[in-house]
């Protein structure tokens, strides 16, 4: 008697199977037998998310059931060639660029890698050189909390970057994290993880992009750690231009230290399903988060934004600012939670979600919640949900602009608020365009 | 001044519940314990015809298959349902024909409350209906309300006096499958109100049910039913006040308005249970559910409540607009001090084009207070032009208190407008400084400022009630400020 394959996918009985993904000459990565491990007992006991799950309600992840994905177990994709990809990267740059594919490091694309002092870059992998006991400490020391997508991620992950800045170091080079994903025949799933840690009075700028080569099915399950130490600040930009095939799932946790900043411009753009987990936590007192996002969804996508920052202790401050924009059977839900502890007292926090509908068949669920055990403490929240302002719109085409054009300034204006944060970087050019050619397409 | 309010706050902490007296009046009360045998007597006893005792029935078997609920943020232990008795009716002699027929004890409880029962007569015009332990026992203006063509009676008359009325509304908005609750409330209902108004009625007076729990270990499950005919208009005033005990009370009630074309209800709730003893103990839970139902174009339906008092108050009274441009308000101020745990806000279901509604909501957390705002704003695809607002404002009194603000934001069509805004503080040090520089006390500084916060929603309390309100208000507050 056989066993039937059930044609989903498995996400317990691919943790039962116990294979891990290899580094480069398939030997497993042996530091992080441990954390896999870990992730795995995490993963197995974790439900698989439905409507019932709170975190979950407004996000059904019925594409899991519909095909077989495939943990991602070997790597480099050596046959990936610069010519193949070139038109992902960001022109007139000197950016430091780690380049992924498929969960795995392919040196080949990478550019610009220098190893200045007081600056350590490795990978999982092990192809950028040994990864320090500091870093290797460090790894899976940030993430908390997560849901059975992340602890899979840690038993699954399969390379990614270690980024260590040493006390009072400026890296002025922004350090890009490029991922590269190519649809497969049976759908591949990915985990790329990164460890990103500042310590005391360092500074950097980290920007992590998702593409794609093609149109093809394929799921990225990401994590990234950031770890900020005393005084420290980190510029983390982030843009998903995901294939219209393709599911994204990122997770990231941050940990603030004393008086350290951390903003977070954050862009999706594309994929047919995505959910963003973004956990920001104060550990240290004066420290400030700027958390700022766009969100597009359109024709039949659905883009998850969950947001949740624990003010744990006192004096510190922090703004969220999330933009989305609906259009064609778009589905967009976002749901912001900042968390008060008892004793963070001067608390200040404003968040803000704004959302312009543009179809008649478009779904907005949010759900922006304050919980709030301190009473010395200024915090609040807004959401608006709404269409063009018919008033500007008229005005516009009074002008002798047409409607669609109208349209598409409008909706340009709404988001560069989040995305304007980036003004002058090759990415924003990038974004820019990416988005205008998107509003326009969907008249 | 951190001292001087730690000493105050003891003071009020330590005060008695200044409502907490116990009325000694023989109760007829049937043993604990919830069967279809005790749906059966409740039903008899109450003369109840053949199809209520089936609804009551298919609510209780639909009850048995549910769990209760946990989602929300407050905690409590476990309610033994079987340990709950679920029928106490005062002694009836003959049926009290006039305020002189009834029994003294009560009138002099009411009076002790300060219901000014036959100085509502000349001073206010309102009929009182009121509740002692689940049966109706004064009731006053029945005959200019008949005049009118008004039906106020209580729930078990109408099921005698006006069954196809009832039997037409019962369970129409909240259906006994509901939630926990409400199936609880729909299988055990003693007793309750049931409001007619014809259509092109302006009901003559405001119509107010004074509810008192008064037996020792009865839970209270009241029913209201009001139904507002085409272009008819009524304001029905709800308060309520219980005596001090050590047993948890559970309280669920099913409040439910229907508001036909043209047709306005204005509900409104001062509560001021008995919300337990310094460490928490005792007190009432007070789970109820309240929905209106707009089935009309143009009609109107709007929550005003006060909610100061209970161990537990869990209730979100909510309006689904259905007629095309109906109203739904929903102003609140809940008040949260010593152990007491509040869940409260609304639900604006927009169904109908140009629908809009408001929420305005007030939370005050002080000691140890929890408070929770939890709403629903949905556009439904068809809902063209409907428009939302709603502010959620928290005041922080204490740093062992909590507030916590939970919307939900759905919006299927895109010309329907949604605004949320929420805020949480505590009260101004330079608002306080300002004040004490005027030479107002702290108290009086506080109490200004509080009522300030408020003043929005006690406008839109009858005047009676806005005057006990704010009296409340300044009992559950004073001194709890630092």
């Amino acid at each position: 008697m056989s066993v039937v394959e059930a044609a989903g996918t498995d996400l317990h009985r691919i943790v039962a199977s116990g294979k891990w993904p290899a580094a480069a000459g398939k030997v497993p990565i042996e530091w992080l037998g441990a954390i896999r491990e870990r992730g795995a007992a995490l993963a197995s006991n974790l439900p698989i998310p439905d409507r019932k799950l709170e975190a979950w309600r407004y996000t059904p992840i019925g594409f899991l059931t519909k095909a077989l994905y495939q943990p991602v177990l070997e790597g480099p994709f050596d046959a990936v060639q610069v010519s193949d990809v070139d038109e992902l990267f960001l022109d007139g740059t000197d950016n430091i660029r780690l380049v992924f594919v498929n969960g795995y490091l392919a040196t080949a694309l990478c550019s610009n890698i220098v190893h200045a002092d007081g600056v350590e870059l490795r990978s999982l992998g092990g192809s950028m050189g040994e990864p320090s006991d500091e870093l290797r400490d460090k790894l899976d020391q940030v993430a908390d909390k997560r849901h059975v997508f992340a602890a899979l991620n840690s038993a699954l992950m399969s390379d990614g970057a270690l980024i260590h800045v040493s006390a009072n170091v400026t890296e002025k080079r922004p350090i890009e994290l490029l991922h590269i994903s190519l649809g497969l025949e049976q759908p591949p799933m990915c985990h790329p993880r990164h460890l990103i840690v500042l310590e005391s009075g360092a500074s950097a700028e980290v920007i992590e992009r998702y593409c794609a080569i093609g149109d093809g099915a394929y799921f990225n399950n990401a994590l990234i750690e950031v770890s900020l130490g005393a005084g420290s600040r980190l510029r983390h930009v982030r843009s998903q231009e995901e294939s219209a095939k393709a599911q994204h799932l990122s997770d990231l946790h941050v940990r603030l230290g004393t008086e350290s900043r951390y903003a977070l411009t954050s862009v999706a753009l594309g994929s047919a399903w995505s959910r963003t987990d973004i956990r920001v936590k104060f550990a240290g007192e004066g420290a400030h988060a700027e958390l700022d996002g766009l969100i597009l969804a359109r024709d039949r996508q659905l883009n998850d934004v969950h947001l949740s920052v624990h003010h744990d202790v006192p004096n510190c401050t922090s703004r969220e600012t999330f933009k989305g924009i609906l259009d064609g059977k778009g589905k967009l839900v976002f749901d912001g939670y900042i968390h008060v502890a008892q004793d963070a007292q001067k608390t200040d926090a404003v968040l803000a979600n704004d959302n312009l509908m543009l179809s008649r068949s478009a779904e907005v669920d949010t759900k922006p919640q304050l919980e709030i055990y301190a009473d010395d403490v200024k915090c609040s929240h807004g959401t608006t949900v709404g269409e063009l302002d018919q008033d500007m719109l008229f005005y516009l085409r009074s002008r002798g602009i047409p409607l669609a054009r109208a349209r598409q300034m409008l909706c340009q204006g709404f988001a560069e608020e989040v995305f304007g944060r980036i003004v002058g970087t090759p990415l924003y050019d990038r974004i820019r365009r990416l988005l205008a050619a998107r509003l326009y397409e969907t008249e | 001044m951190m001292t001087s309010t730690a000493d105050q706050m003891e003071d009020i902490v330590s005060r008695g519940y200044e409502h907490g007296f116990v009325t000694d009046i023989e109760t007829d009360v049937i043993p604990p314990g919830l069967s279809e045998d005790v749906i059966r007597f409740i039903s008899r006893r109450k003369n109840e015809p053949e199809w209520v005792l089936d609804y009551r029935l298919k609510a209780y078997r639909h009850w048995l298959t549910m769990d209760s609920p946990k989602w929300s943020s407050v905690h409590y232990p476990p309610i033994d349902h079987q340990a709950i008795s679920y029928f106490a009716a005062p002694k009836k002699k003959e049926g009290p024909k006039s305020l002189d027929e009834v029994d003294p004890e009560l009138l002099a409880t009411y009076e002790k409350l300060g219901i000014p029962i036959e100085e509502q007569k000349a001073l206010a015009g309102v009929a009182v209906d009121a509740v002692f332990d689940s049966v109706s026992v004064a009731t006053t203006f029945r005959e200019s309300l008949a005049e009118a063509g008004v039906i106020f009676c209580s729930i078990s008359e109408a099921a005698q006096e006006h069954p196809e009325l009832l039997k037409a509304y019962l369970g129409s908005v909240v259906p006994h499958t509901d939630n926990y609750y409400a199936a609880l409330n729909a299988a055990v209902f003693t007793d309750g109100t049931f409001v007619y108004i014809p259509k092109g009625v302006r009901c003559p007076m405001e119509l107010s049910t004074y509810f008192r729990i008064n037996a020792q270990n009865t839970g209270q499950f009241e029913r209201t039913l009001i139904v507002a005919d085409e272009d008819s208009y009524v304001s029905y005033l709800e308060g309520c006040t219980a005596p001090m005990r050590d047993e948890n009370q559970l309280h669920a009630a099913v409040v439910e308005l229907v508001a036909m074309r043209d047709a306005q209800i204005k509900y409104s709730t001062v509560q001021n249970w008995y919300p337990g003893d310094e460490n928490g103990k005792g007190g009432i839970y007070n789970f109820v559910t309240k929905r209106g139902d707009c089935r009309g174009d143009r009609s109107k339906i709007s929550w005003t409540q006060v909610e100061t008092g209970s161990a537990i108050t869990w209730k979100y009274p909510s309006c689904i607009l259905r007629g095309n441009d109906s109203v739904g308000e929903f102003y609140s101020v809940a008040v949260t001090r010593g152990k007491q745990q509040a869940d409260t806000g609304t639900k604006m279901i927009h169904l109908g084009e140009n629908t809009t509604s408001t929420i305005v909501s007030k939370g005050i957390s002080a000691g140890e207070g929890q408070q929770a705002y939890r709403g629903l704003v949905r556009m439904a695809q068809r809902a063209e032009n409907a428009r939302n607002h709603t502010q959620c404002d928290s005041l922080l009194i204490g740093d062992r208190c909590a507030a916590h603000t939970y919307p939900y934001i759905e919006v299927k069509n895109p010309t329907a407008k949604v605004e949320h805004e929420a805020t949480t503080s505590k009260i101004g040090e330079d608002q306080l400084f300002y004040c004490r520089s005027r030479g107002l006390s702290e108290e009086d500084a506080v109490s200004l400022i509080v009522n300030g916060f408020c003043k929005e929603i006690f406008n839109e309390l009858p005047m009676e009630f806005a005057v006990e309100a704010q009296k409340l208000l300044a009992i559950s507050l004073e001194g709890a400020v630092g």
